[in-house]
Parts: structure tokens; sequence; C-alpha cells
């Protein structure tokens, strides 16, 4: 008797340690699957760059997407090299480059307005540096997404911010 | 029985009962918005201090890569002024103005969080495609000016999103004045 209760505490205990630790790891499952999903279904690696077109609800890549944006997304890898990231963004809407760890915390975002310049040249590194234009990541693998807002759904505008989407390359 | 066999019996329950009891705690927090901040019956991302583990699970759930609060804040809202589940069943109108900021839209979701599935391919009514003189609409059938389709969804959500928000609104969250869902007749 005394080992069954001996048993059910160790179960209890275990329980909870498996619980916080789901709810510790949740994002870093949405992570690894949403980065499966990508890989698989776009065919692209790590530190390529893909354009996505506006969403529709036929976009089942992550929930909520916003159908105002042109999105292009990275899963960077900087064991090996940092990333020259550039692009020559519109100067007449809302564009932002964000980058997030593979927990899903948000550690960077910058808009249009926070940028001097449209002419983006940013480099994006794990290691120590204060150089402007530098950006030093926490983690050596991680993802980003520059959004462009598209307002208007007309065909001009969205061939117009897809012109700039296009131009955003990774070296 | 040997403990060869109970030790393995035991972390395979306790990986079971926690890992199942951990979902179903963030998917019931999901369906009653417990780490949202609340305004009438609008909810919207907390301040990101994403140090907190629950939050941080709950935001990977309904919106994954989410920005902070001064970059873009997410309103929403399931329900209409009434407190009734939002649904193709009805029509409603969309009532005020949403708060400040540089850019701001209305977006429709089904309960599985993805865009709501419609004939005219209409997701969004923003700041820029609004015609001010006329009410913002939600319905399952055609309108012609401020048209939000509700296609076939037995349930759905509406999502307000405002970017750049002034910082007297993300400051202020809890008593700012929000527009209101009415129901109306189809």
């Amino acid at each position: 008797m005394k080992k069954i209760f001996f048993y059910l505490w160790i179960l209890l205990i275990m329980s909870v340690c498996s619980y916080n630790l789901t709810i510790h790891y949740i994002p870093n499952i949405v992570y690894t699957v949403f980065h499966y999903k990508i890989e698989k279904n776009q065919n692209i690696k790590d530190n390529e760059i893909k354009h996505f077109d506006i969403p529709t609800d036929q976009s089942r890549n992550v929930v909520m997407p916003n159908p105002d944006f042109l999105y292009s997304t990275i899963f960077y890898d900087l064991s090996e090299k940092d990333l020259n990231i550039n692009a020559n963004m519109p100067d007449s809407t809302y564009w932002s480059v964000s980058f997030y760890k593979p927990n899903t915390i948000n550690w960077f975002v910058k808009n249009d307005q926070e940028f001097e310049t449209n002419n983006l040249d940013l480099t994006l590194t794990f290691n120590d540096s204060k150089s402007q234009g530098v950006i030093k990541s926490p983690v050596k693998k991680g993802f980003m997404i520059i959004r462009i807002l598209v307002e208007k759904k007309d065909q001009n505008s969205i061939d117009y911010y897809k012109s700039h989407q296009k131009s955003i390359t990774i070296n | 029985m040997k403990n060869k066999v109970i030790i393995p019996i035991l972390i395979l329950l306790s990986i079971i009962i926690g890992g199942y009891t951990a979902i179903s705690k963030i998917n019931s927090s999901t369906q009653n918005n417990e780490f949202s901040i609340k305004n009438g019956n609008w909810t919207v991302n907390p301040n990101m201090d994403l140090k907190n583990s629950y939050q941080r699970a709950y935001i990977s759930r309904i919106g994954v890569f989410a920005l902070d609060e001064k970059e873009a804040l997410y309103f929403l809202s399931s329900k209409d002024n009434d407190g009734d589940p939002l649904t193709s069943d009805f029509d409603y109108q969309i009532i005020g103005t949403p708060p400040k900021g540089r850019y701001w839209s209305y977006t429709l979701y089904g309960e599985d969080y993805f865009l709501v599935k419609n004939v005219a391919n209409i997701y969004t009514i923003n700041k820029e495609n609004l015609n001010i003189d006329k009410p913002i609409i939600v319905s399952s059938s055609k309108k012609d000016i401020n048209w939000l389709p509700s296609g076939t969804e037995t349930k759905f959500h509406i999502t307000l999103r405002v970017y750049n928000p002034y910082e007297s609104v993300y400051k202020n969250l809890e008593s700012l004045d929000l527009p209101i869902i009415k129901k109306i007749e189809k």
C-alpha cells in the first residue's frame, strides 16, 4: 500500500514537471512546426528569403495573417556567417523589419519612420558590434519578417509594392 | 511489479497527463482570453512581457509573431454588443471610430483563426478603403460598400488592428472608447 502512494506521489511530481515544461516550450513547438511546414511546403532553407503574396483564406502557414501585408521571411542561421539585408523599400507606406527568437519572442522591430532611409542596408550578426546598421542577434538561429503594408488592393498598387518586396535580398 | 516496468510507465503517464493538462489549459485560456486586457466585448494583446510562460504560450497560440504594443495593437471580439457570439446567421454593423494610430483595419477570422472564406475575396476594411459616409457591414450576403463578408462561418471573430497607435491609446487600453458591433436586420 505504501508503495502505491509512493508511486502516485512520484507520478504527481513528474506530471507537474511535464505540465510546466509543456507550457514553457509551447512557443518553441509552434515555431518548430511552422519552420518545418515552410521548409517543406515552400522548399526554402535557412538564410534564404521567401516572399509571400498577400494572404487569402487559403493561407495556412500562420494563424491570423494580416491581408493588408506583403510578408517576406527568413529563417536565419548566423553560425557560420553574418547576414546582409538589402532592399529598396517604398516611401509611401508602412513597412517594418522584425526579428524573433525560436520561442517566438520579438526581440527587434523597426519601422519605416524609424529608419533614416528607404534603402535598407542592415547586417545581422551574432558577434558583438556597435557599428551603424549592424544588429546583434541574441540567438544564432531565429526568424525575420519584413512587412509591407498594401492598403489599396488595385493591381497597380500590388505590383508596385511587390516590386519593392522583390528588391529585398540576403547575402 | 519490478521498477524496470514501473518507472517507464510512470514517465509515460506523467508526460501524457502533464502535456494534456497544459495544452487544455492554454486552449481554455485562449477561448476565455484569460491573458488579454478586456475592454467591453473587445480583448487586446497585453504588454508583451513575455517572461510569463503562460502569456507566451497564449500569444503563440493566437498570434504567433505578433509585435509589441507600440508597434501594433490587436483588438479581438467574438461577441456582438449584446454579448452574443458573432455568426454568419446575422448581419452586424460596426459603429464608432477605431483608436488613433497610423493605420487601422478590421479583419474577420474563423474559429480556426484563419481568414474567412468568401466568394468576393474581401478580407479587410482599412483606413484607406473605407467609405467614411457609409457604415461598415459584416454580412454573408453581398453589400456594395464597406462590406466585410462573413461567409458561412458558424462562429467568427473580428480583429481590429492599429499600427503605431498613439501613446494615449496603448497606455489606456482598458478605458478606450472602442467601436461597438451591433446586430442588425439581415
